[in-house]
């Protein structure tokens, strides 16, 4: 028997706030986290703006209570920041946090670190405090620091798909539970902004120099975000033992590549209708069940077209409300998948759809507009999560209020 | 339910330091390298990869491609139901290259190739895009245990669809930048030493190796079947010995075999003097009655060497053929070669077991 999948607990860090009730009252209030880039040194922090966690390495070590001289990457602090929200509001003990697996997920792990000591770290003659970010390179360096920090020995693995990378967490953590190989899995991801990121979308030419506007026809790129996101996963069974109170269920969800172009997704949304399709079947629901689709909504060119399509093809005359959170808190790559999952059980939680900022304009290929003021009240029962990345990848999750 | 699932595999393509793209030859020759970094002895490229498509990839995307086309033409699938990729450090070489160009200069006029071809889902989708595969597609990245993730994916995959053919695969290459900075560390040896001597060494830290090793995994037996995959798991962090010791014993017992039915094991020593603590341990202890096997001075360490172990286990299987080269002792191999245990470390802190058997 296929066990149920239910979550017990979500912590996050964006740059809307440094924990869920921050980020809440953000989405509430239209607040996004737009603006110039203060904490990262790059050359570009005037003209790019971006969705940028407004807190130090060094307040973030403090806050977790760490020495500063251990090596933590900001990707890892992060991430240990949103671990420990969601660890202390699914209130887990000790020995449960100990016998869960963990699955982060990561673009570039501590790229940040290892450029900023890259000349330092290429001559082995040197010696110096950056040794400590020696092996920062490895995407699963971040994992492996949050798994000893908090405890974790059970499970680990790191996921990186690009921008799909932590909806991939929450799908392999739910296959890991139905199947009975762990009871609890705690699934997300973290991701810092680095100088490689902001320059390696610069060269992409899909950065806006304005606030995205996602599914407006004006758009034009995408802004860039940092974060960390985890959700507590746990089995039926763990959920009962433990009378923990469930908050949401994950109930379904379809991975699929669009099998087109390397980093561009296909212009009638192949790719993105089979992921929404699938996690729609695993839940055993009919496209009209759905109340509210969390998109994946980048403001590229590309993205949008593509998944606006898939989106009519697959709900055809009957589009649910729709929008897309990124001019709130940029794209946070690897973290955007999990943080939108947590956007899409806060709706859940309080009924309410986020609103997409910054749109105005329709786009002439789409007869859907996306949802433009806050709606209270929105009796939403299933709510899906888009993340598309690079590489074709296309994911979507079905979150249920329970 | 009853018993376990069975996982076959149907197919394989290999690269790695030795020559080992063909299938038909099991080691027959050795590659010996002088210096402390082992790297793809490769084919002509051109027999797998369309030309036009050839000139646009970097030498590690080649290699990949070139590994997962030789394993789907060995199990004679054309497209698979899924394509999941594992790897410790990716394109770290693409990486550094848009690095080193952001730094010097100054963040300012930079092309994409580099940075679109560092992403590490970039093979799993290439191979996706190739064979117009859009079915289930993962990336993992976890350092030691990456490989045996994608595993523990496709595994679980396969319980609902047992007729489902998954193409599972791994990489990672003999980075500059991973050994430079890594040496200091003592990751690296840092003597000179021969390949072939790796194992006669007591220093500190490995050789560098690399690869890309892809399976045909499945439910089902079919006529290019190499060997079944009964089971696999991995241990993070183990404290002490003792724990890998239970681990194992775990291991056997929810396989239903003892120590005594398995015909040979394959160590994943790496001539660490420090990291090898535990096999040496295993060696003299659990497995001292064990026909004894050892890979790592063949295709050197990397964060993905468990792939090359399994290709071996595979190979044994299937050629019934222990190389004089992998053996630890000199003695004749057992009469019968049905079972095989892999146990693989990484840095002492990621264990794996891999159980095989002869179909």
């Amino acid at each position: 028997m296929s066990q149920r999948v239910f979550i017990t607990g979500y912590g996050i860090i964006t740059s809307l706030g440094k924990n869920a009730a921050e980020n809440l009252q953000s989405l509430i209030d239209r607040k996004a986290g737009y603006g110039a880039l203060e904490v990262l040194d790059t050359i570009h922090r005037a003209t790019l703006h971006a969705c940028e966690v407004k807190i130090t390495d060094r307040q973030l070590f403090e806050s977790l209570n760490i020495a500063t001289d251990t090596g933590y990457t900001r990707t890892t602090l992060l991430g240990l920041t949103a671990l420990m929200e969601a660890i202390g509001m699914a209130g887990l003990t000790e020995q449960e946090v100990r016998n869960s697996g963990l699955l982060s997920a990561t673009t570039n792990g501590g790229i940040r670190e290892f450029e900023k000591y890259y000349y330092e770290l290429m001559d082995p003659a040197q010696r110096g405090d950056f040794v400590r970010f020696t092996d920062t390179a490895n995407p699963g360096e971040h994992c492996e620091r949050l798994a000893d920090f908090v405890g974790i020995k059970k499970y680990i693995g790191t996921i990186s798909t690009a921008c799909s990378s932590s909806a991939n967490t929450l799908m392999q953590g739910a296959q890991l539970i139905r199947h009975k190989k762990l009871d609890r899995v705690i699934c997300g991801g973290a991701e810092a902004l680095s100088k490689f990121t902001v320059n390696g979308f610069n060269s992409l030419m899909i950065l806006d120099t304005e606030h995205c506007r996602p599914f407006d026809s004006t758009r034009k790129g995408l802004n860039l975000g940092e974060g960390a996101a985890y959700i507590v996963l746990e089995s039926e069974q763990e959920v009962e033992r433990s009378g923990r109170k469930p908050i949401a269920e994950l109930k379904g969800y379809g991975n699929a590549n669009d099998a087109f172009h390397q980093t561009a997704s296909s212009p009638d949304g192949k790719g993105a209708f089979i992921a929404m399709e699938q996690a729609l079947a695993m839940a055993g629901i009919q496209p009209s069940a759905v109340n509210y689709i969390n998109a994946h909504g980048t403001a590229t060119e590309n993205n949008d077209l593509s998944e606006g399509l898939g989106i009519q093809r697959l709900f055809d005359n009957h589009v649910p409300d729709f929008s897309s959170t990124k001019p709130y808190t940029g794209h946070t790559l690897a973290a955007a998948g999990s943080v939108e999952a947590i956007y899409c059980i806060m709706a859940l939680q309080h009924q309410m759809i986020w609103p997409n900022l910054n749109f105005e304009n329709a786009m002439p290929e789409l007869s859907i507009t996306p949802v433009q003021q806050l709606k209270r009240n929105a009796s939403l029962t299933n709510v899906l999560s888009n993340s598309f990345g690079f590489g074709g990848n296309t994911s979507s999750l079905l979150l249920a209020s329970v | 339910m009853t018993g376990q699932p069975v996982y076959y595999i149907n197919g394989i393509g290999i690269l790695s330091p030795q020559k080992t793209f063909d299938n038909d030859v099991f080691l027959a020759e050795l590659s010996s390298y002088h210096e402390n970094v082992l790297t793809c002895v490769t084919p002509e490229f051109k027999n797998y990869i369309n030309p036009i498509q050839l000139r646009r990839l970097s030498r590690m995307l080649r290699i990949g491609l070139t590994a997962a086309t030789i394993c789907l033409r060995d199990a004679k699938v054309q497209t698979p139901q899924g394509i999941i990729t594992g790897t410790g450090y990716g394109f770290l070489d693409e990486t550094a290259k848009f690095l080193r160009e952001l730094l010097e200069q100054h963040e300012k006029q930079l092309t994409p190739t580099y940075f679109m071809q560092s992403t590490y889902n970039a093979l799993s989708g290439l191979i996706a895009l190739s064979v117009k595969c859009m079915g289930y597609n993962n990336a993992y990245v976890s350092r030691g245990l990456a490989f045996e993730n994608v595993l523990d994916d496709a595994m679980l995959k396969l319980i609902e669809t047992p007729d489902a053919n998954y193409l599972v695969g791994a990489f990672d290459e003999a980075a500059e930048v991973q050994f430079l900075a890594s040496t200091r560390a003592s990751h690296f040896k840092t003597e000179q030493i021969h390949n072939l001597d790796l194992f006669n060494t007591t220093t500190k830290g490995s050789i560098q190796g690399e690869g890309a090793a892809f399976f045909m995994l499945s439910g089902k037996a079919s006529d290019t079947t190499w060997c079944a995959l009964h089971d696999m798991q991995f241990v993070y962090n183990p404290v002490d010995i003792a724990e890998v010791k239970t681990s194992i014993a775990s291991f056997l017992k929810k396989n239903s075999i003892s120590i005594q039915d398995i015909d040979l094991w394959i160590d994943g020593a790496s001539g660490d003097i420090e990291h090898d603590r535990m096999m040496n341990d295993l060696a003299a202890s659990t497995f001292k009655d064990i026909f004894h096997t050892r890979f790592k001075h063949l295709c050197g360490e990397s964060c993905t060497a468990s792939s090359f172990a399994l290709w071996l286990g595979a190979s044994i299987l299937r050629h019934q053929q222990v190389p004089v080269a992998i053996k630890v002792h000199t003695e004749k191999h057992p009469a019968q070669l049905n079972t095989i245990l892999i146990v693989n470390q990484y840095m002492n802190k990621n264990f794996s077991f891999f159980l095989l058997k002869q179909v």
